[in-house]
This record gives structure tokens, sequence and C-alpha cells, in this order.
């Protein structure tokens, strides 16, 4: 329809050019630079077995808490008679919007020696507990849940209500939902599983505060503190083979729905979860343990501090950074990511599905190695190196880290716009540019719309990059809050934690109130 | 006096804001087959679905051989223990099992021993001609195939009443007359009373008597070479 020579091949091939930079040099120079020793970095003597049994533990039991979590909330969201459905999923989709590192802070507050617990039961109950691997899944499997919960809810959703139907007339509604719906639905909880299971073992900042030793925090600081990249790139690589073989497994299972906006099946499911179960009660349990307990236990803390002002006042500038650079940061990404989404949308077969598989990959890359990737790649002499040492680097670490799952979000949006309605423009004699930005891109306003808030939330908390790549003397709230932990009072970076989920909670509740006000009417 | 297979008694059924079924009533003898007629809309796949016990009457009352099985706002009978075998337009068989797996499910909700379950399906796949295909998977089956193992599957657990839901409309005509006619021997040798919906005339030849609906209604009734 289009021919080499349109528009389309110069707005695609402009917006490749810039992920092909941002996103994929640094994670190849990274491991060009990590294959020269490939042998010595799968060699593990004790510490590195130390370090590989943490990640897998922190990845696997992450998940496991996350599926048992989610994979009941989002039946319950797909099967109960819910009032204000779309209201709950919003609340309890919310602790994926908080950064992990602020529920990780939280936990702190509330079971170290000093902590909540241990003043209302009066002996530190949770001593051993607070710092330690299974502390870190807790809160990861408390943050990740709803990746798990949304994926059973599509899953179910996608199930032809005929099926259970069909089962039904023959079987018991217990034998029919372990028969024939678990199985249907199995392969989307799974690969949600193992998604969490990546981005647990990629975490850095829950370990970091939680003092657990996995790879990401080796890495910082065999590259941050003792400043041995060849370290680094050696560490990093059992991680990125256990992450890229966890990741292509996650998309053969899911197929072509990794990232879907696709509505459901046209027959809703037969089976229905029945009032008396309570569901409510569960759903509130969750909200209370995952949401509210730590947003009142930084509270709490919070108001310790002897001037909230004055810690305001003091990180006035980190926060002006944050928002600055996470508002041009979602802005480019979505720039970018709309027109390579758009391009993904359209491209079939076995090269779709490859695309689709490189870019779950380079999203499982974990922050610390893309960092140390960018700053083998910017920070040299001539034209690369000249925006090196400015703030454009964290609008490239947010590039880097974020616009492959951009893309995937983008294509999925892309995908409901039907190709006839682009080939009736061009029928009528409209250019690709116009057929986009008059026929394409309005149908695509809402996935617009929601990508760029999601990559302004992502990049506003965003900070395994950001650490590493921020220029002297610049800094971004995530970045303050990890680096006062040590040195600061802890009301002080309990106030500054709290301003941060205040940030990114406030708008999503103004989604639900306005969620809830259409439910009501 | 017989006791007839199922009667359908004063039944009315809203859908929504739609009206999709009012005062039908309704009786099939045993082993009798009935076409029930109608354009899209009228609500005979709403009535067939009731039968089925996959919805709940608004008003009247529903007997399946003998027993109340369904009174105004629900089901006193769930599905799987009303003795039906049903297929669906779609077909709706589960892409997760192979065929013999398929039929399995149907045999194992009757709790019999694993190789009595293994040549009652056999011998189910025999007579829709179909017996080489139990180690295949829905999707690797032609259209008629998988409209075979959809009547296989339904006739397996030995249901006293058969129901079908367009189950033909997707066909080419010559593979529907083929089907048709298979169907229609199989009926008889199992003696199975059976309600077919269509809204293809054709199909009345299936019957011993039709049954045409519109707007949720039952307009005529009448003997198949009888219009």
């Amino acid at each position: 329809m289009w021919g080499w020579r349109s528009s389309r091949t110069v707005a695609i091939g402009l917006a490749a050019a810039i992920f092909v930079v941002s996103c994929v040099l640094p994670v190849a120079s990274f491991l060009m630079a990590s294959l020269r020793d490939a042998t010595a970095a799968f060699a593990l003597d004790a510490r590195q077995w130390r370090l590989l049994v943490n990640t897998a533990g922190l990845g696997v039991g992450s998940a496991v808490l996350a599926t048992a979590i989610g994979s009941p909330l989002g039946l319950l969201l797909a099967r109960a008679s819910l009032r204000y459905r779309a209201l709950l999923r919003v609340a309890l989709a919310a602790p994926l919007l908080l950064p992990p590192y602020v529920v990780a802070l939280a936990w702190t507050y509330l079971a170290s020696s000093r902590g909540l617990l241990a003043t209302v039961a009066g002996y530190d109950a949770l001593a051993a507990w607070t710092y330690s691997l299974p502390a870190a899944a807790l809160v990861l499997g408390l943050v990740l849940y709803p990746l798990s919960m949304l994926a059973t809810e599509i899953a179910l959703r996608r199930i032809d209500g005929r099926l259970e139907e069909a089962a039904l007339i023959v079987a018991a509604p217990r034998g029919v939902f372990w028969r024939i719906t678990v199985p249907l639905a199995g392969p989307g909880i799974m690969a949600a599983a193992l998604v969490i299971f990546v981005l647990a073992a990629s975490e850095f900042g829950v370990p970091g505060v939680l003092r657990v030793r996995v790879y990401t925090t080796e890495i910082f600081t065999a590259f941050a503190a003792l400043y041995d990249p060849g370290r680094a790139a050696l560490l990093a690589l059992p991680l990125l083979a256990l992450c890229l073989v966890v990741s292509v497994v996650a998309v053969t299972l899911l197929g072509d729905r990794f990232v879907t906006a696709r509505r459901g099946a046209d027959t809703p499911g037969a089976l229905r979860v029945e009032r008396s179960q309570s569901p409510l009660v569960m759903i509130a349990l969750v909200l209370v343990t995952a949401l509210a307990l730590p947003i009142a236990v930084l509270m709490r803390e919070a108001l310790n501090s002897q001037s909230i002002v004055a810690t305001i006042g003091g990180s006035g500038e980190a926060i002006a950074n944050s928002l600055r650079l996470a508002t041009i940061g979602a802005s480019a990404l979505v720039g970018i990511a709309m027109w390579l989404g758009y391009a993904l949308a359209r491209t079939r077969g076995g090269l779709g599905r490859l695309a689709d598989i490189g870019l779950v990959v380079l999203f499982a890359v974990p922050g610390t190695l893309v960092g140390v990737g960018l700053i083998g790649v910017w920070n040299r002499a001539g034209p690369f190196g000249a925006l090196y040492g400015t703030d454009s680097m964290l609008v490239l670490a947010y590039l880097a880290r974020l616009l492959p799952i951009a893309i995937l979000a983008l294509a999925a949006s892309s995908r409901t716009v039907p190709l006839s309605h682009e080939e009736a423009a061009a029928v009528s004699g409209a250019g690709w540019l116009r057929t986009m930005w008059r026929i394409v891109v309005p149908q695509m306003r809402l996935g617009l719309v929601a990508a760029w808030l999601i990559a302004f939330v992502l990049a506003f908390g965003e900070l395994g990059v950001s650490i590493l790549v921020a220029p002297p003397g610049e800094t971004t709230l995530p970045i303050r809050i990890y680096t006062t932990i040590a040195n600061a009072p802890s009301s002080s970076v309990a106030v500054l934690a709290l301003l941060q989920a205040s940030i990114i909670l406030g708008p999503l509740a103004a989604l639900g109130a306005i969620l809830a006000h259409r439910e009501r009417s | 006096m017989t006791v007839p297979a199922i009667v359908v008694s004063h039944v009315s059924k809203r859908l929504g804001a739609h009206q999709a079924l009012t005062d039908v009533s309704l009786a099939v003898s045993p082993a009798e087959a009935i076409v029930i007629l109608g354009p899209s809309g009228s609500g005979k796949t709403t009535l067939l679905r009731l039968i089925a016990g996959l919805e709940a009457p608004d008003t009247g009352t529903i007997t399946v051989h003998g027993v109340c099985v369904a009174e105004a706002g629900r089901n006193l009978i769930p599905p799987h223990e009303r003795g039906l075998g049903f297929v669906f337009q779609d077909l709706a068989l589960w892409p997760h099992l192979t065929v013999a797996e398929n039929l399995g499910f149907v045999l194992g909700s009757a709790r019999m021993p694993r190789a009595e379950r293994a040549s009652r399906g056999q011998r189910a796949l025999d007579t829709m001609q179909i017996g080489t295909l139990g180690s295949r998977y829905p999707h690797q089956l032609s259209g008629g195939e998988q409209q075979r193992v959809a009547l296989a599957r339904a006739l397996v657990g030995q249901p006293r009443v058969l129901l079908l839901d367009e189950p033909f409309s997707s066909l080419d005509p010559e593979l529907r007359a083929t089907l048709g006619a298979e169907l229609h021997q199989v009926r008889r040798e199992l003696k199975v009373t059976m309600v077919y919906v269509t809204h293809d005339r054709d199909d009345s030849v299936l019957a011993d008597a039709v049954v045409e609906m519109r707007g949720g209604r039952i307009t005529s009734l009448s003997n198949a070479g009888n219009p």
C-alpha cells in the first residue's frame, strides 16, 4: 500500500535509529565487553554461586508470592459480580506503580528493631527477617502481584464461554474449572510469573535497601564503588543469561499475546464466582497489606520529622529535576514508541514475532547493566561524549530502560485500528502521514495517553540506571532518597518517599474517582 | 401413557433489555426429532439454552423425562445432571485436549473404568467415521472432521436428549447434506430425542416435527412432512 519512498520510511526509520542508539547499542556494547571473558563469567566460584542462588531465590520467591496473591484477584475481577469493578482494578493495580524501594523502606520502618511492630508488640519479633532475602521477596511480591492479577484476568476473559458451557453440560463446575478453565488460562498465568521472576531478579533498589547480596547490587558495587568495569561485566553475564532464557520462555508461552489490548471472547465465561464467597474481604485484605499499610507506616515515620517543609525544601531541586526529566522522558518515549509500535503491529509472520521476543529480552536486561552499557557508549571523546555529563543522560536512561515496553504497549494499541481503515484512506488519496494523523493516531489516543502516564510514572521512579548515569551534582528524587538512606534521619527519608508515592498515587486517585463516578452513574 | 422427553411450559426469558422468549410452551416425545426454525433473534437458541440449563427461565417450568429441572428464576437440576448432549454452533471443542481426551472428559464425569472409557470413546469415534483421529488436536482437523468430533462428543455419554444449535451452518451444502444424513441415521439407531435449532428450512428433513419461532414466540407447529 505504501511504497519505500513514502514518508513512512523516513518516520519509522528515524524512530528505529533512535531506538538502536539508545536501547540496543548500550546492551550490545556491554555484551561485547562481557563476552571477551565469557568462560570466566560462567566458572562459578562459591561467591558467584551464592549470588546466583540469592538472585534466583529472590526471583522465585517474588514470582510465587505475586502469583499466589494476583491470580485469585484476577479470577475475582474476571468472574465475580463486583460493584465498582474498574475502580477496584485501578486500586489493586496501584502497588505496581509505587517504586519498589519505597515499599522496602516502609518495610524497614515496620519490621526493624525500632519499627512499628516492635513498638506495638513490645519485643523485636522480626529482628532476623528485617534485612533478609525473604523480606525482599515479600516486598517484591506485594509490588508485582498486579502483573499476575491483570494477566489472569485477561487470560480468563479470553476463554470462549462456549468451551466452559460445553463442559458444564457433562461435568460439575469444580471439574470444569480444573480441567477446562485452568489449563486454558494457565499459559498466561505462567508467563506472568516468569516476567515477575525476571523483574525481581533484575531489581536493584529493594535488595539494595534490604542489604541482600544479589547480582544487581554486586554489579553496582563493582562499577560505582570499586570502579571495576571488568568485574561488573563478568558478574553480569550469568544474570543476563538467566533473564534471557526466562524471557524467551515467557514469550513462547504467550505467543502474540505478550502485551495485549485485544478484547475478550465473544461469549463471556460461564463459570462465575458466587457472591457468598466474599471476594470483597480478600480484595480489602490485599489493599490494606500492599497499599494502605506501607503508606501509613511512611506517614507515621514522616510525622517524626522536625520540619517536613524544610526536608521537602532541601530536596526541591531533586523534585523539580524528577518532574522535568520524567515529563521529557515520557514524551520522548511515547513520541518514538508510537511509530515503532505501529510498525511492529503491521509486521506479520516470523519477523514480527522475532521483534516481540527481542523487545521483551531488551526489557529484561537489568537496569544496572543498562547503566554500565550507557556509560560505555557515551563516556568517550567526540560527539557522543558531548552528551555525557549532562542531564540528557537521564533521558537516555529512561529511553534505554523503558522504550521496549512502550513499543510493545503501543503495538497492542495500534493493532486495535483495523488495516482496512488505512486502506480506505489510501484509496481516498491520503498520504501516509495524513492517514496516521487523521485516521490512526486519533483511534490510538487512549492508548497514547495511558502509555504517557505509565511512562511518566516509571521514569519518575527509575533508580537502577539513573543512579549510574546521573551527572555530578545532578540528582533526581529516587537518587536523593537512595543516597540519603544511610546519611539522613529515617523521618526525612520517609518524608521524601511519601512525597514520591503521593506524586504517583495522586493522579491515580483522581482516575479512580472518575471511574467510580462513571460506574455509579 | 408415555412421559414426554421434554416439556416447556409457559416459559418467558428476558436478556438485558431484550425480551427473548414470551410464554413459550412445547412438548417433545421420547425419540422424537423436532427442528426449531426461525430467523436471528427469534429466541430459538435461548430456548435451547434454557432446556440445557445454561440459563434459567424468568417464568414457567421445564421438565425433562418427568423431572422438573427448572422453574421461575432458578435451575433445580444443573446441566450435567440432565442427561443431555449439546452441539454448539461454533462446536466448542476444547483446544488443549486431543479428540480422544475431548470424549474422555465427558466419560470421565461418569466415573467408569479407564478401559471402558477408552473403548466407548473409540466406538463413538468409529460411529462417526473418525476412528483414526483420536490423537489429534481440534486445530489439526478439517471443518467436517471437527463437526464429527462435536457430534461424537455429544453422543458418547449416551444422552437421552440431544440438543443441536445450528451445528452445520458453517459447512458447504454437500458436506452439510452428508452429515445431516449421518446424524439422522445415528439418531434413529440410538433412539435419542433431538431438538435441532436452525434458520435453514432445508434442515426440516431431519425432523418428525417443525416448530417455527418469531419474536420470542412459537408461531406454528407442524409435522415435518405436512407443513
